[in-house]
């Protein structure tokens, strides 16, 4: 297993956001966690990445570490990568900074030799850039290298997200909602992106995600959260089916009489 | 001269002895009288701060109002090796980097808490702490100040002059601008800018925002205390507290501020630009804070990015121009 947790919990104040999830994901799987809003997906994802510390009794394994209560920046270099809601892009950045950024824990010299400012370091850093250049190529965003992430629109955004993500080489890629906001033609764009990336780069991937049609289509996998919950897990024909999920986040199934009833009101 | 250009990048150490020998020749050239010696190396020691406070305002992204404070420490490490132990410039620089550099350990632990304006108010406090702790102690020679700090010589040729002490201080300033090049120019500048931006997902990506807002303290407070060091010795050699005040910071922050806060360049084009005025303004005494707040103002609402700022965008709208064909905003 890949990423493993037991009896995962998150309580603010009185709100269990997160309670007693068991959660396995072997390599290779591209898994959906789909819910309602409020039904702890994004914390879910804070608990593992390490933005949140998970409260007592919850075990978080990676790749066969214990990463419970490390925090974040240990666990993005154990190979475990994010993008956040809320992109959390670095603004004032130049999109090739951006995605060199995203290459930190992989850079070969020390700060010592960054310091004293030796020669192989800029040959080092060179043929750094030349491989997130041609990462950006891959995402298309290779012309836009010198402006600033601010500059880009919102659908370059996502992609330049994807590629920070991706820059350190992680085995588990994690996205909170990579296709919020985009226009259907971009959701199908973005998606082929992924999966040629995932292929590229042998990626495991957890995909949050509203729109049912990509966790549908992309995932082998989906689980369900309601109330901080786990209440189903299954493949996506599976999950479609479901009655619990069918009631707590697809809306309920109604039968003639009841659908009349409604209706006359 | 595209030629020339890729050698320098290849061989950026090439290039600051290509400055030192420009540097070197400016003062026969340009200079009339001792004064204007005086005031180049006030420059450089002021180029020197502003290069590190650069590194933490300006790529670390963490507001700092207490440089000043260490700044201070550099000085009086140097005056009071000189005052107890007979030592000259040469012992005293090292000195005051090292202690300077523990306070920028102090000066960093409020960060890991504090952002914005709650880190600039107690680092606010912590400098003024430092001035206010040295004007008060005997052993800093409190109000009096410490006087007679003596010049270096090199193989028994004294620099005791303003115009031979420029000498001694432009190849430091070169030495610590190129360190903050180098610096900046790496992945650990790439991690300052970053940590700048967002934390969350700098720490996401596996930076150490800890322990990166901690170097980018220590770094430039080490900046500070170097300069310090080469302020106290500066002919007359005369250091008081009064050297010290939020003027004065002010004064550096005006320097990054107005040179391009995050722009490599940013600090030292600011530390040349203002500290020429801030001498030309010296009879207007008075309103000299109320000219530099201003200007720190003005510089944020109509060109936050400096003049550091308007450099890049240039280099940067061509490139992009080139490459896409596109007509920039």
């Amino acid at each position: 297993m890949l990423l493993k947790t037991k009896k995962l919990m998150k309580a603010f104040g009185g709100l269990k956001a997160i309670n007693k999830v068991d959660f396995e994901l072997p390599a290779n799987e591209i898994r959906g966690i789909i819910g309602p809003n409020g039904s702890g997906k994004s914390t879910f994802f804070n608990l593992v990445s390490g933005v949140y510390e998970p409260d007592p009794g919850s075990y978080i394994e990676f790749d066969g570490n214990d990463i419970t209560n490390e925090p974040p920046h240990k666990v993005g270099e154990l190979g475990l990568a994010r993008t956040f809601q809320l992109l959390r892009l670095y603004q004032d950045m130049s999109v090739i900074n951006n995605v060199m950024s995203g290459y930190h824990t992989l850079v070969p010299y020390s700060f010592i030799d960054a310091v004293t400012g030796r020669k192989k370091i800029w040959d080092q850093e060179k043929t750094i850039k030349e491989e997130m250049m041609e990462l950006l190529s891959f995402v298309g965003l290779a012309d836009y290298a010198e402006l600033n992430a601010s500059e880009l629109s919102g659908g370059q955004r996502r992609l330049l997200v994807l590629a920070r993500a991706i820059a350190g080489k992680p085995k588990l890629l994690m996205l909170d909602e990579p296709a919020a906001g985009l226009s259907p033609v971009n959701v199908d764009n973005l998606m082929k992106i992924l999966m040629r990336l995932k292929e590229k780069y042998g990626l495991t991937l957890i995909i949050i995600e509203h729109i049912l049609k990509v966790v549908m289509d992309t995932c082998s996998k989906v689980t369900v959260l309601d109330h901080g919950e786990k209440i189903a897990e299954g493949t996506p024909t599976q999950i479609k089916d479901d009655n619990a999920v069918i009631e707590a986040y697809l809306g309920k199934k109604m039968d003639d009489e009841e659908m009349r009833k409604a209706l006359a009101v | 001269m595209g030629k020339f250009k890729e050698i320098i990048r290849q061989y950026p150490f090439l290039g600051f002895v290509i400055a030192f020998i420009i540097l070197m020749l400016v003062p026969s050239v340009f200079f009339t009288d001792l004064y204007q010696s005086h005031l180049a190396s006030l420059i450089c020691i002021n180029i020197i701060v502003a290069a590190g406070l650069n590194i933490v305002k300006g790529f670390c992204g963490q507001v700092t109002v207490g440089h000043v404070g260490i700044y201070a420490v550099g000085s009086y490490t140097a005056g009071c090796m000189f005052l107890y132990l007979g030592s000259g410039l040469w012992l005293t620089l090292p000195a005051a980097i090292l202690i300077a550099g523990l306070f920028g350990v102090a000066f960093a632990i409020p960060s890991f808490r504090l952002e914005g304006p709650y880190l600039a108010l107690a680092t606010l406090g912590g400098g003024e702490a430092i001035r206010l702790f040295i004007e008060n102690g005997d052993f800093f020679m409190s109000t009096y100040g410490i006087s007679n700090i003596p010049q270096p010589e090199i193989f028994g040729v004294p620099f005791d002059t303003p115009d031979k002490y420029y000498y001694i201080a432009m190849p430091i300033m070169l030495i610590a601008i190129y360190f903050s090049f180098s610096v900046l120019r790496s992945s650990v500048g790439r991690a300052f800018m970053a940590v700048r931006e967002d934390p969350i997902s700098a720490a996401a990506s596996g930076i150490n925002v800890k322990k990166h807002k901690m170097l980018a303290f220590v770094l430039s407070a080490m900046f500070a205390g170097g300069a310090g060091a080469v302020y106290a010795h500066l002919p007359p050699g005369y250091i008081h507290p009064n050297n010290y005040t939020v003027i004065e910071m002010v004064t550096f922050l005006a320097m990054v501020v107005f040179g391009g806060l995050g722009h490599i360049w940013g600090g030292i084009i600011g530390a040349i630009i203002i500290t020429i005025v801030y001498d030309l303004t010296r009879p207007l005494y008075e309103y000299q804070l109320f000219i530099f707040g201003l200007t720190i103002v003005l510089t944020i609402l109509f060109m936050p990015k400096g003049i550091g700022g308007f450099i890049d965008k240039y280099f940067i709208d061509r490139r992009f121009k080139t490459k896409t064909g596109a007509a920039s905003k």
